[in-house]
């Protein structure tokens, strides 16, 4: 331990007399402090408070993930190429307490500066608003829905020959986004129901986001009304807005109450609504303070997985090319998902874009962890943070995977010839 | 316990290129054994394997081939690294850090708790004739002083063996007999000293046994009395000549 805490204390004194901590404070600071000057919203207090929490803390965050990424990568490698590395391995001191020290380290200063912002933006936000839990309806998984779309496809005599000898794997995939897109129509004078997980058991709010849509992507009206086990609310709106409406307790809350969601269709048209997109219930869960404290721990645990992605390039290559490796992985791990999205199989008739499209996908999924671990989004929109995922990503992405790419980095340290 | 602290076997060390085809054959079948106790010197011209040959039995260079023991282990084992001190050719120190620093965090490297360690900081900043700028940043420090703190950091640890790689290197003459008096001073309380110079002159005066690279390879080993009168005629015998480096006629045009 004392050794972990001589590294950590050496690097952690490298950013202070440096003062590169101190710019990225000063830096963070007043980004949190100009931004909501600068911003313009949609003149809305709730527009402008989420446009502020996203953009100044999600602006603070893509700082330190930069800054510390660049750090990271060039920590090991730097000392290599100034002869100073060696000093250090020669020691008495286990090479992975080395790595782990540094990430520490790399890991302390970003919660530093993240913590100085949080503790700005809590002061310019009311911190008494209540955050909700989103439910979404229980249904089978997308790859669950493509399985049973698949089977009854290859059944259907109509199908083209040319699908049926099309490898299995592709037309999967193909079904599996149209199942996340897949649209339900609620005819008129019908009702539709979803099953969600759980019923609030308290009195707390409740209220359902929803977005209906029209064919033809027309403008109709939205006439119908919610029941949501003891709550309901009638609806009067149109199609493409997407609306929050709270419900209102109709009769007592019983333990025989049903997790099942209805919309009765009133009005003079079909709507249609993608279940896994446009439908969530929302229960009121605490206030906008202990959401930001979740969100801080998570984007900590994202910023311990950036860093020690970096001391590990840092391990085994150059600084430029370690350096250059990170960049690229972290544009490719923003915009891989996407590109997944947006081109799935049409183009893979071309040898060249479907080995590009492979590329992608594989780096969308070994990515995922970070493009889509963000609770900016989630905090700015007062939805929970839920402690659970935070858990999850903290168990991940601050022990488990910087663990394991220590001890990778501790094998490749002293194996990179070139003391 | 072994008195063989260190022991190579026909060590080799290749260089590769990105393609990992061999550049330079850096050290070619080195076998030496060096006992507890005395003072080996490497002595070579530039390029002879000297440092190649320091960094294997350091642990920071992998061998290519042949077998390289220190204390017994393997020189990557922390217990071997433990009984380890090591002065670079340079002093490669963290210019931000001050001199007490530099030796505390090296002390913590070493395993010495708080109180041994502010000890044996201020025992060998006085030793090294630095304790009155102990807490300027080192990054200030003319080179000569950045060498004194390097070689008090490589002692703070009480190493049973310490490595010196040019140790007089950037030194004035006052400093310079300094540290060849120290060396002595450590070998005389048992210390196991391993030397490079291609500074002759500090060799004969400090060393017991002394081995002479060229190209990698052992020309001569043996102990400084029974290489003959002078250890630079032996020298220049073995390794060339002077006048092989062809500076005259290169001036001459």
């Amino acid at each position: 331990m004392r050794k972990f805490l001589e590294i950590f204390s050496l690097e952690t004194k490298a950013f202070v007399r440096s003062k590169a901590l101190m710019m990225l404070l000063v830096a963070s600071i007043g980004w949190m402090l100009v931004f909501p000057l600068l911003a313009k919203g949609d003149g809305t207090a709730a527009g402008a408070r989420e446009l502020c929490i996203r953009y100044s803390l999600g602006g603070v965050f893509l700082l330190l993930v930069v800054s510390l990424l660049a750090s990271a990568t060039g920590s090991l490698a730097r000392e290599r190429a100034a002869k100073r590395l060696q000093l250090t391995l020669i020691r008495p001191v286990r090479y992975v307490i080395v790595v782990l020290a540094k990430i520490a380290a790399h890991v302390a200063v970003g919660a530093v500066v993240l913590a100085a912002a949080c503790v700005v933006l809590a002061f310019k936000t009311d911190l008494s608003v209540p955050c909700s839990h989103v439910l979404s309806p229980v249904l089978p998984s997308p790859r669950e829905e493509a399985r049973a779309m698949y089977e009854e496809y290859m059944k259907d005599p109509e199908t083209p020959e040319a699908v049926k000898r099309t490898k299995k794997e592709i037309v999967l995939r193909l079904l599996e986004n149209r199942a996340i897109d897949h649209y339900q129509v609620v005819p008129t004078n019908t009702t539709a129901e979803w099953t969600f997980p759980c019923l609030p058991s308290d009195d707390r709010s409740v209220a359902v986001r929803m977005r209906f849509s029209a064919q033809y992507d027309t403008r109709q009206d939205v006439r119908g009304r919610f029941d949501f086990g003891p709550w309901s609310a009638a609806v009067t709106n149109i199609t493409q807005a997407v609306v929050t409406i709270p419900l209102s307790p109709s009769r007592p809350l019983t333990l025989s109450s049903s997790h099942l969601l209805t919309f009765a269709n009133f009005g003079s048209s079909a709507l249609m609504l993608r279940p896994r997109k446009d439908l969530n219930v929302l229960v009121e869960a605490d206030a906008f303070g202990w959401n930001l404290l979740r969100a801080y721990a998570a984007l900590v645990a994202i910023l311990a997985l950036v860093v020690s992605f970096g001391l590990f390039l840092s391990a085994g290559l150059g600084r430029p090319v370690a350096v250059f490796v990170a960049f690229v992985t972290l544009a490719v791990s923003e915009m891989s998902p996407s590109v997944v999205e947006q081109y799935p199989d049409e183009l893979e008739t071309n040898l060249v874009d479907r080995i590009g499209l492979h590329i992608t996908r594989f780096a969308a999924a070994a990515t995922r962890p970070v493009s889509a671990a963000s609770p900016i989004e989630a905090l700015s929109k007062d939805e929970c943070v839920e402690r659970g995922a935070v858990l999850r990503l903290f168990l991940a992405d601050a022990f488990a995977v910087p663990l394991l790419l220590s001890l990778l980095a501790a094998f490749a340290l002293p194996r990179k010839q070139d003391f | 316990m072994t008195d063989d602290i260190i022991v190579l076997t026909d060590v080799r060390k290749t260089f590769r290129d990105f393609w990992l085809r061999p550049t330079v054959a850096a050290v070619d079948g080195l076998s030496l054994t060096v006992r507890r106790g005395e003072v080996f010197g490497l002595l070579g011209p530039n390029g002879s394997g000297k440092s190649t040959t320091i960094k294997m039995i350091l642990g920071l260079l992998d061998p290519t081939g042949g077998a390289l023991r220190l204390f017994g282990r393997s020189p990557r084992s922390v217990a071997a690294r433990a009984r380890l001190g090591y002065l670079p050719e340079l002093s490669y120190l963290h210019p931000f850090l001050t001199a007490k620093e530099t030796l505390r965090y090296y002390a913590g490297l070493c395993g010495l708790d708080r109180r041994t360690a502010a000890r044996r900081t201020e025992e060998l900043l006085e030793m090294v004739g630095l304790a009155d700028v102990g807490g300027r940043p080192v990054g200030g420090f003319s080179k000569g002083m950045a060498r004194r703190v390097a070689l008090a950091a490589s002692l703070i640890g009480k190493p049973e063996l310490l490595v010196l790689d040019e140790p007089t290197s950037g030194l004035d003459p006052v400093s310079t007999k300094e540290v060849k008096t120290l060396v002595k001073t450590l070998a005389a309380g048992g210390m196991t000293i391993l030397t490079t110079s291609h500074l002759l002159g500090d060799a004969e005066d400090i060393c017991d046994r002394v081995m002479i690279l060229n190209h990698g390879k052992s020309v001569a080993e043996g102990c400084v009395d029974e290489l003959g009168a002078s250890l630079e005629d032996f020298f220049l015998a073995k390794v060339g000549k002077a006048d092989d480096f062809k500076l005259a006629e290169f001036l001459k045009g």
